[in-house]
């Protein structure tokens, strides 16, 4: 009699267990963090081969094409939009996840249950900032968009 | 969790479709099976399970006991979300539009038969974060005369934890859980934490030094879906967050925790304290008669002995 073995592994970070914008924005910006990390990492070592290459050449022949690729649309621009998108994200969740986890701050304090049951950490001030990255994420993806190709 | 309270009086569907997740030990064997229920109002889906177990299929294995979500013993995986089947109603997870609902066994612990899971490593790691009181002076240890003495401020500190049924729903839920074996799990690191914000526990320098040294709580990511799904609030996200505080402050040698001592034995029986002149007693209640009566915890007992 063998016992099966029932752990989801790193792919367990992508099942969302019921969690939802308004329920539980904590598990969602864990699934973005972590996207957003791996998507960076993608970028930086894109980022260190483009720059290797094009910089044998000059940094005048550099920026050229620098503008000329990231300022109109094409698959180039639009995969550096999204790393930018991520950079922005991944650094301001790290940075609410620096001052809960570090320091324990804004996850309210421990108190006797009571009607509607939910748990300190998720009514304290952290579920508002959660709100405050995802609107200044897109605020600021938004203008970085605007800057990039319609300025 | 949010549970829907007002699925309780909302009628199901007439019949629910329920898909279980299955295993069979001796022959390796993984499988979806459906089982027809019909439903009444006021169904959980523990409900649906006995049905199933009596009327069609007796094959069927899962664990339950109390009923009413207090031994934490019936946690499934109910439509891809950590429950108690006990707590959730048929009500809340299956629609007119949509009468199915899915149950597999809880995540990341061993399967051994159907819905039946195997807890050996969840108890084990709860028992590594040595859950009990520490107290230096052995001979106290061994053999207590009387309680410690506790501030209300104090008790609201930890109380919180304790409420804590250890029906591994939390670890279910847990991505870091899922994906590294070695991880405590927010469970025990709750309880860990439970230990340690206790002022009677005098072990806080062994438990950081072992906390510090396993190096689990630094693993959270606070994605506190193990606060989501917990059935009793006990907010384990929370009990780790104060724990690595307590870790980062403890490696700065900031760390300061005031101990209970145990109350001071009387030193003389004291004459009772009289009523105030403005109390009236109440009519037909002879006031003397039950100052003769015996306490209920002698006096002696609690004098020097």
């Amino acid at each position: 009699m063998k016992a099966q073995k029932n752990r989801l592994g790193v792919l367990g970070s992508f099942k969302l267990m019921g969690a939802n914008l308004r329920d539980n924005p904590e598990r969602v910006a864990f699934l973005m963090h972590r996207i957003t990390g791996i998507i960076l990492v993608g970028f930086i070592f894109a980022h260190i081969i483009s720059t290797n290459s094009l910089a044998r050449n000059g940094w005048e022949h550099w920026m050229a094409v620098e503008v000329e690729h990231l300022r109109t649309l094409n698959p180039i621009s639009l995969a550096f939009f999204i790393a930018m998108g991520a950079a922005v994200f991944h650094g301001l969740n790290g940075i609410r996840l620096l001052l809960v986890e570090a320091l324990a701050l804004w996850i309210g304090r421990p108190e006797k249950p009571k009607p509607p049951y939910v748990a300190p950490s998720l009514k304290g001030f952290q579920r508002r900032a959660i709100y405050a990255v995802f609107a200044l994420w897109l605020i600021i993806w938004a203008a970085i968009g605007y800057v990039m190709f319609l300025w | 969790m949010p549970v829907d309270l007002k699925a309780v009086t909302r009628r199901p569907p007439e019949t629910v479709k329920i898909w279980v997740r299955r295993f069979h030990p001796e022959k390796g064997a993984t499988w979806w099976q459906s089982y027809e229920v019909k439903t009444h109002r006021g169904m959980t889906v523990l409900d649906a399970l006995l049905k199933i177990k009596a009327e069609t299929d007796h094959t069927l294995v899962f664990r339950y006991s109390c009923r009413m979500g207090v031994c934490g013993s019936c946690g499934l995986v109910v439509n891809g979300e950590p429950r108690l089947s006990c707590q959730t109603q048929i009500a809340e997870k299956a629609t007119q539009e949509k009468p199915e609902i899915r149950l597999e066994p809880l995540y990341n612990f061993p399967v051994l038969r159907d819905l039946l899971t195997d807890f050996s490593e969840f108890f084990e790691k709860h028992r590594k974060v040595r859950p009990y009181l520490i107290r230096l002076d052995k001979e106290e240890r061994e053999n207590p005369k009387l309680e410690y003495e506790q501030r209300p401020e104090e008790l609201e500190e930890y109380y919180e934890y304790t409420l804590c049924i250890s029906c591994g729903l939390c670890a279910a839920a847990c991505p870091v859980y899922a994906s590294n074996p070695k991880f405590l799990g927010p469970h025990a690191l709750a309880q860990a934490y439970r230990y340690l914000a206790d002022s009677r526990d005098e072990g806080w320098r062994l438990r950081l030094e072992e906390l510090d040294e396993d190096g689990s709580a630094y693993r959270c990511h606070f994605a506190a879906s193990c606060s989501y799904v917990c059935p009793k609030v006990v907010d384990p996200a929370g009990a780790i967050q104060r724990l690595r505080r307590a870790l980062l402050t403890y490696k700065f040698r900031l760390f300061r925790k005031r101990t209970a001592k145990p109350v001071e034995p009387m030193k003389e029986a004291k004459p009772t304290v009289p009523l105030p002149p403005e109390a009236e007693p109440i009519e037909g209640v002879d006031l003397s008669a039950l100052e003769r009566e015996e306490a209920l915890i002698p006096k002696q007992k609690l004098l020097e002995d």
